[in-house]
């Protein structure tokens, strides 16, 4: 987090990690896809030819709070191919809160814990304290042969801590749940170290609002919490 | 490790760590390549016949072409108090607020306002637009375009006309070069020239990160292998310690050990002699055998101390012109009465012609002929054959160069081929329990290659597996010079090659 008071604003940093292949840019390319254009920049994203991320994926999300801060969520993919692990590391510097992208595939087992060790370790590499930075878990590919069952998905949200979110990014399904979690995460453990809300008056539901408002949820459970309301269409500093 | 990239290693396992691009707030010089920037905004600013100027947050330009209004600013500038309203004017343009206050309006036209262009007056009736630079939620500066003369301008305002000293009519030839044009239209070709610098952004800002981030895994990945090979060499030195703390406890203990032993043997073969008075047969059966035993011990022990001076590298061999078929006529007799005892018959074939003298350690190749020819005749039963063939100096191939063969031949055990490479490690034997029936410690064939190897030459095995073993040794006349008397090759792990060049 960089909270710059004087310039009056917040930059949240939220890493998308896991194993190669396993679905972190096309979980970016759909939340771009449903993100109205005022609160998202362009979709940045440096890939060789055939589609792997090389460096990192940046989406920026953006929005002013009622009392004229100016709030930036950086979304960031790391490159999942083994050979790029120093890259990984560079990405995941200073990152707020993870999600981690597994393969459901019960063959890809042994690359979700291998990818979940090297975020441990990059974490320590990075100085963030792994029990301090708040981790998402999608189960990404669950429309696969082979993939791991709802029952085997809760199972494993229940032998850790981590919120679970099941999906298949492809279709879409489960992206924007799983980007609330991560940011309603990142928000609350920012919270408890910034006071967010006491000194920035950013509240929960603002800072959750601000976004998900503006963000195409049909067809989601999200959709019930943040339906369009008029009021919001607005924005803060009139721009 | 030499030189400064070795201190780098020690401190940058985990250390700070640089901070990434990615954590950094890129300036607009930063995401546009300002070269070919600089060339966009001159033929915008030559295509519409109106200055523009861009410049970040910090009020630094990164572009500025001026056209058509140089001549009638520098004309007004000229008046001190026209200066002192120029200064004013291009204050307010360039460093106070991109909002419609302080004398700003927002500027007519479409999608004016969206992009947040405002209009500014200039005193001398001209007038500016000024656009910031947004970029994803941020605002990295602002791109002011003109003076240029509003369409609807009639006359000079006051501001100008009071000016004492103005020629009005020099002023109305002046501001005849200025771009005269409808600010709806100005605002548009901004908005037009907003949406080009936004796609320049975005790609100057990928290719800005990309470099950047390259370079940082780069860094990053050196940072890894540094400190991985501080680790590895680390291992290395503890490693060859190790290897010669072995070498010289090795040593140190056989040469403590020998020394007592000798004085064993020593008394022992007087007590024998019956320097000390007569002993009863019986007696004399014991003190004979612990002569004997004595004497296996301190073999066993020397041969210990030989390859322990071998691996340190401290054998030296003491070079000299020797007679190869004797240092063979001397080893054959050394073993003849073992073989006599055991009923096998010894057979010795020498060129029948003197042979140039080598250049070698005649101690040391004796003792290679006698490694061989006691391992023949310790595998090899009653009423078997062991024969030592000498060549003639001829070129051997293995060598590539002029040398002896020596072959030692027996009708014993044999060695199955597994084995070949095995039986000349230290230590090893093929059957453990022959330990027991032959006696020995696996060592002679371990000193056997590194005495030869020592001076050049080669030793290799042919067996047929219950039948015979056949050793040779190829040597060669003159030791090549790089392995004179040192034994580098054998040398447990070679430091890395001397001085640095550089
Ligand atoms: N069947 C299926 N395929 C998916 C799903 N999500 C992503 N994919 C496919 O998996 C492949 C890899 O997806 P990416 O998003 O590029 O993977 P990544 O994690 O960014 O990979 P790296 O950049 O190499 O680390 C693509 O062909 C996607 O179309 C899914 O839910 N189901
Ligand atoms: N001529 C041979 N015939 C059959 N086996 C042999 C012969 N020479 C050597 N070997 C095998 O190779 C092993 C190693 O030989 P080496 O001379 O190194 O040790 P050693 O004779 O057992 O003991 P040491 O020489 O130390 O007294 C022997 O134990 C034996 O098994
Ligand atoms: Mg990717
Ligand atoms: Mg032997």
């Amino acid at each position: 987090m960089q909270l710059n008071h004087a310039q009056r604003e917040l930059t949240l940093k939220i890493v998308y990690y896991g194993p190669g292949l396993s679905g972190k840019t096309t979980n970016l390319r759909h939340l771009h896809a449903k993100a109205s254009p005022e609160v998202r920049g362009r979709l940045l994203t440096v890939e060789t030819h055939d589609d792997r991320t090389l460096f990192f994926d940046l989406l920026p999300v953006f929005f002013s709070t009622s009392s004229g801060f100016k709030v930036k969520v950086k979304l960031f993919t790391v490159p999942g191919q083994v050979i790029h692990n120093a890259t990984r590391r560079i990405v995941l510097q200073g990152a707020d809160a993870v999600v981690f992208i597994a393969d459901s595939r019960r063959g890809a087992t042994a690359d979700n814990n291998a990818y979940w060790r090297n975020l441990q370790e990059n974490m320590k590499e990075n100085n963030l304290d792994p029990s301090q930075v708040p981790v998402v878990i999608q189960f990404n590919k669950k429309d696969l042969p082979d993939a791991r069952t709802d029952a085997e998905i809760e199972e494993s949200r229940r032998r850790g801590g981590e919120a679970v979110v099941g999906a298949v990014a492809l279709r879409g399904e489960g992206v924007l749940e799983t980007f609330h979690a991560v940011a309603q995460a990142a928000y609350r453990r920012l919270d408890m170290r910034a006071h967010l809300a006491r000194n920035l008056g950013l509240t929960e539901a603002e800072f959750l609002g601000q976004i998900f408002r503006r963000m195409d949820l049909t067809g989601t459970a999200l959709a019930a919490m943040y339906g369009r309301a008029a009021g919001e269409a607005r924005s803060g500093d009139g721009r | 490790m030499n030189g400064a990239s070795g201190n780098g290693a020690s401190d940058g396992v985990g250390a700070s760590r640089r901070e990434s691009v990615l954590q950094r707030r890129l300036s607009l010089a930063d995401m546009l390549d300002l070269p070919s920037f600089v060339e966009v905004v001159r033929s915008f600013s030559e295509l519409y016949r109106v200055g523009i100027k861009v410049m970040d947050t910090a009020g630094d330009k990164l572009a500025d072409v001026k056209v058509g209004h140089g001549d009638f600013c520098s004309y007004v500038f000229g008046f001190p108090e026209g200066r002192s309203r120029c200064t004013a004017t291009v204050a307010r343009v360039k460093d106070g607020p991109v909002a419609p206050v302080q004398s700003a309006r927002p500027a007519r036209g479409d999608g004016a306002e969206a992009a947040g262009i405002i209009a500014l007056p200039c005193f001398t009736g001209l007038r500016y637009l000024v656009m910031p630079v947004r970029w994803e939620g941020d605002t990295l500066g602002r791109v002011i375009l003109g003076p240029f003369t509003p369409e609807e301008l009639a006359d000079f305002p006051p501001s100008l006309t009071d000016i004492s000293g103005v020629d009005l009519s020099r002023a109305h030839e002046l501001v005849g070069r200025v771009r005269r044009v409808p600010e709806r239209t100005a605002a548009q070709v901004l908005v037009h020239f907003g949406q080009v610098l936004a796609a320049l952004v975005a790609s100057g800002q990928r290719a800005f990160l990309a470099t950047q981030l390259h370079i940082e895994a780069m860094l990053e990945t050196h940072r890894d292998l540094e400190a991985n090979n501080a680790r590895l060499a680390q291992a290395n030195t503890r490693l060859k310690e190790l290897d010669r703390l072995k070498s010289t406890f090795l040593g140190t203990v056989s040469h403590e050990l020998r020394t007592p032993l000798a004085s064993i043997i020593g008394y022992s073969e007087m007590l024998a002699e019956g320097l000390a008075g007569a002993l009863n047969p019986e007696q004399l059966l014991y003190v004979r055998t612990i002569v004997e035993k004595g004497e296996s011990l301190l073999n066993l022990i020397s041969s210990i101390l030989d390859l322990s001076q071998i691996e340190a590298g401290r054998l030296r061999l003491v070079m000299g012109p020797v007679d190869l078929g004797s240092v063979i006529q001397t080893a054959v007799s050394s073993v003849a009465p073992q073989a006599q005892r055991k009923g096998v018959e010894l057979e010795v074939r020498l060129p029948p012609l003197p042979q140039p003298r080598l250049a070698a350690d005649a101690d040391k190749l004796r003792q290679v002929v006698v490694n061989l020819l006691a391992n023949a005749v310790k595998f090899t039963s009653s009423g078997g054959r062991v024969s030592v063939v000498m060549s003639e100096a001829t070129a051997q191939k293995e060598l590539a160069a002029q040398g002896y063969r020596v072959s030692v031949e027996d009708t014993g055990m044999g060695i199955r081929a597994d084995q070949f490479e095995n039986i000349f490690q230290s230590f090893y034997q093929v059957d453990g329990s022959s330990t027991r029936e032959h006696g020995g410690a696996g060592l002679g064939l371990a000193i056997v290659k590194s005495l030869v190897e020592g001076h050049g030459g080669r030793v290799s095995v042919e067996s047929e597996f219950g039948r015979g073993s056949r050793f040779t040794v190829v040597l060669p006349l003159q030791p090549p010079l790089s392995e004179h008397g040192g034994f580098s090759a054998l040398a447990p792990m070679p430091s890395p090659g001397g001085q640095d060049r550089f």
